[in-house]
């Protein structure tokens, strides 16, 4: 082993107090990082999820003419034929004035939006049903699944009660119906339908007066990578219609485009915690090097030159960042994992989508070794100024 | 780096050291020209405060002089680089502090193995250094920790790490300024015994002129000039020119024979 890497870990490891100091300083650094990304890019991935899983599918296909007037069968069957696509099932939006009598007393919600299912199909295309909490999905044409703000507001809706729904049709005609509650559908994070009504799509078709038109037709792939392939396969082969089809990240972006930039500016916060981690470093460091005034002074007197002192001590920086970028990064990979397994959540919020980004991961890690690195150079070139006779006369 | 050959170990001409500037200006070192011969057992005497270490430090090559230069083994070390200065410090010279300066971080081996290391892998030779850990009697010590022996243990250590490179001239500070007089004369005549036997030249500076008994010269520090002999002894200022051609004093001339045989 190269004297100097020698000297460097034995100067440091016999001084624990500092050592274990710079380490955290590292660690906690990296933490903070590992920290910032599991809960601000988690939430922001949940949010995608469910607005995937819930509302927009992978792939989202439109009309540009407001409705889709092709067959969604034949589409859906068309979609369905790529190997890449698992599901794809058709969606229809409305709004309705919708009022309740409980005990006596009569509730009234009005504009609140309706969706229209197909529930064969939307079950295999999206995860919706399982935000029933009580009752049971659409299952026949007169079922009426409530979000569970919507009962709430109704004065408490519960399954088995009856409500009223009124939808003006395409023709300015108020189309009345009763229906039966048969679900309460509530979701953790506000992305799902707690604020919808859903029904029958055909239903819906029937109170618009529109006959075969369809709002929306989204798509699960089997391998989400393969969105905008897909996409682009899709309208390429109907140029002739007017249908527009975007990738998730495409749909959503005006509800993402907020959040995105307040992630990043965490993630700016949490660089500067780094930054200040470094700064620690260079006080320790510089303790380190008035703590062995007499021991550079040693060195030089039997013949170290600058140059050598200077390998020491940013050895030590070296040393310092890399068990620091170690432990933060095993630390940090100790608290994803938590976070994943326990499918973390804060008061029953949203569950965080916990992902490992290798990239990032790696990423951090050498930033805050390469910040430990710099951060010794300071301190370093300092011990390589002194003069043997004054460090062993000051020591 | 240029090399010597057959010259002296070490000479001095006319070198001085001013500290300060304007009103606080100290001269440390007056005018000093001196020449340690090869093999020559040198003491440097005077009082506290005479300039003694300050001559130390200059031949040391750890701090510069103002005025003169300095030839050590032939080579010319006054105006080198920082980087040059080291290796010659690190080739050329072996040093033994008052306080043994052990580096507490490494054993008692890696101590004394430490300037060969500096010097370069291929001189880290650690069978010497363990020869040499050997010959001090530090045969039992060698793999525990620089602070975890005893001060005359410590010492013996720094012998031998002052040794490994095989120096021109090895430098002593005050070597037994911090033992007992018991361990103090032990390394007194170790260091004798070591420079008799390996042909090195010693240049030692003490206050405790007595401690070392015969050597085979005492040059006397006073009021930053030198003087040839024991202060008192041979004082004035012929003693000063005498300490000039210190070569030619019977002494050193034998001192420097010895040496010679013992390098050849």
């Amino acid at each position: 082993m190269d004297y100097r890497l020698n000297l460097a870990k034995r100067m440091l490891f016999n001084k624990r107090g500092s050592l274990t100091a710079a380490v955290l300083a590292v660690t906690v650094g990296i933490l903070v990082i590992h920290v910032n990304f599991v809960i601000f890019q988690g939430l922001f991935d949940a949010i995608v999820r469910d607005l995937t899983d819930y509302q927009f599918g992978d792939i989202q296909i439109t009309d540009e003419n407001d409705y889709i007037d092709r067959s969604d069968t034949a589409l859906i069957s068309w979609l369905e034929r790529i190997p890449y696509v698992e599901a794809a099932a058709p969606r229809l939006t409305s709004s309705a004035e919708i009022n309740a009598t409980r005990f006596g007393q009569r509730h009234e919600e009005s504009r609140v939006p309706v969706v229209g299912v197909d529930p064969f199909r939307d079950v295999r295309a999206s995860t919706i049903h399982e935000t029933v909490s009580d009752g049971q999905y659409v299952f026949s044409r007169n079922s009426l699944v409530v979000g569970s703000s919507i009962a709430r507001d109704l004065g408490g809706v519960e399954v088995g009660d009856n409500l009223r729904l009124m939808i003006v049709d395409r023709w300015g005609q108020e189309q009345l119906r009763r229906f039966a509650v048969t679900g309460i559908v509530s979701s953790p994070g506000g992305q799902g339908f707690d604020y919808s009504v859903v029904m029958h799509i055909e239903t819906l078709r029937d109170m618009m007066s529109r006959p075969g038109d369809t709002g929306s037709i989204m798509v699960k792939m089997r391998d989400p990578d393969r969105s905008a392939e897909v996409r682009d396969y899709f309208v390429s082969a109907f140029p002739n219609d007017d249908f527009e089809a975007q990738t998730i990240e495409e749909a959503a972006e005006q509800q993402l485009a907020g959040f995105r930039s307040g992630i990043a500016m965490i993630n700016m916060i949490g660089y500067f915690g780094m930054m200040s981690s470094a700064f620690a470093i260079v006080t320790i460091q510089m303790m380190l090097v008035n703590g062995k005034t007499r021991e550079i002074g040693i060195m030089r007197a039997i013949g170290a030159r600058r140059r050598d002192i200077l390998v020491i001590f940013v050895m030590q920086g070296m040393i310092i960042g890399a068990v620091g970028a170690g432990t933060g990064t095993a630390v940090g990979l100790a608290y994803t994992f938590y976070a994943k397994e326990t499918r973390m959540s804060f008061s029953g919020s949203i569950p965080l989508e916990v992902s490992y980004d290798w990239g990032k991961i790696s990423q951090t890690a050498l930033m805050s070794f390469g910040l430990a690195v710099a951060a010794s150079l300071y301190p370093s070139y300092k011990a390589t100024r002194m003069m043997p006779v004054e460090a062993m006369r000051n020591a | 780096m240029p090399r010597s050959g057959g010259g002296p170990a070490l000479s001095i001409r006319g070198l001085g050291k001013v500290y300060g500037e304007g009103a606080a200006r100290t001269r440390a070192l007056r005018d000093i020209s001196l020449e340690v011969a090869r093999g020559e057992f040198v003491l440097i005497v005077g009082s506290s405060g005479s300039g003694k270490s300050t001559l130390l430090n200059m031949i040391g090559l750890l701090d510069r002089p103002t005025t003169g230069t300095i030839l050590l083994d032939g080579t010319d070390a006054t105006g080198l680089p920082d980087g040059d200065v080291s290796s010659l410090r690190n080739r050329k010279l072996g040093f033994i502090f008052q306080f043994s300066n052990l580096l507490a971080d490494l054993t008692v081996l890696e101590n004394v193995m430490l300037p060969g290391q500096i010097a370069g892998a291929e001189r880290a030779d650690k069978e010497y250094a363990e020869r040499l850990l050997r010959a001090v009697g530090l045969s039992g010590q060698m793999h525990k920790r620089a602070n975890k022996i005893s001060g005359g243990q410590a010492q013996r250590a720094a012998i031998a790490r002052g040794l490994v490179n095989r120096p021109a001239v090895v430098l002593a500070d005050e070597p037994t300024g911090n033992l007992d007089s018991v361990t103090a004369a032990t390394i007194v005549q170790l260091m004798k015994s070591l420079a008799a036997k390996l042909g090195l030249t010693f240049i030692i500076v003490t206050h405790d002129r007595h401690q070392f008994g015969d050597v085979d010269r005492v040059v006397t520090i006073k009021d930053g000039r030198a003087f040839e002999g024991e202060h008192g002894e041979h004082g004035g200022e012929g003693a000063a020119a005498a300490a000039q051609t210190g070569p030619a004093m019977p002494a050193a001339a034998d001192a420097g024979e010895r040496g010679g045989a013992a390098q050849a």
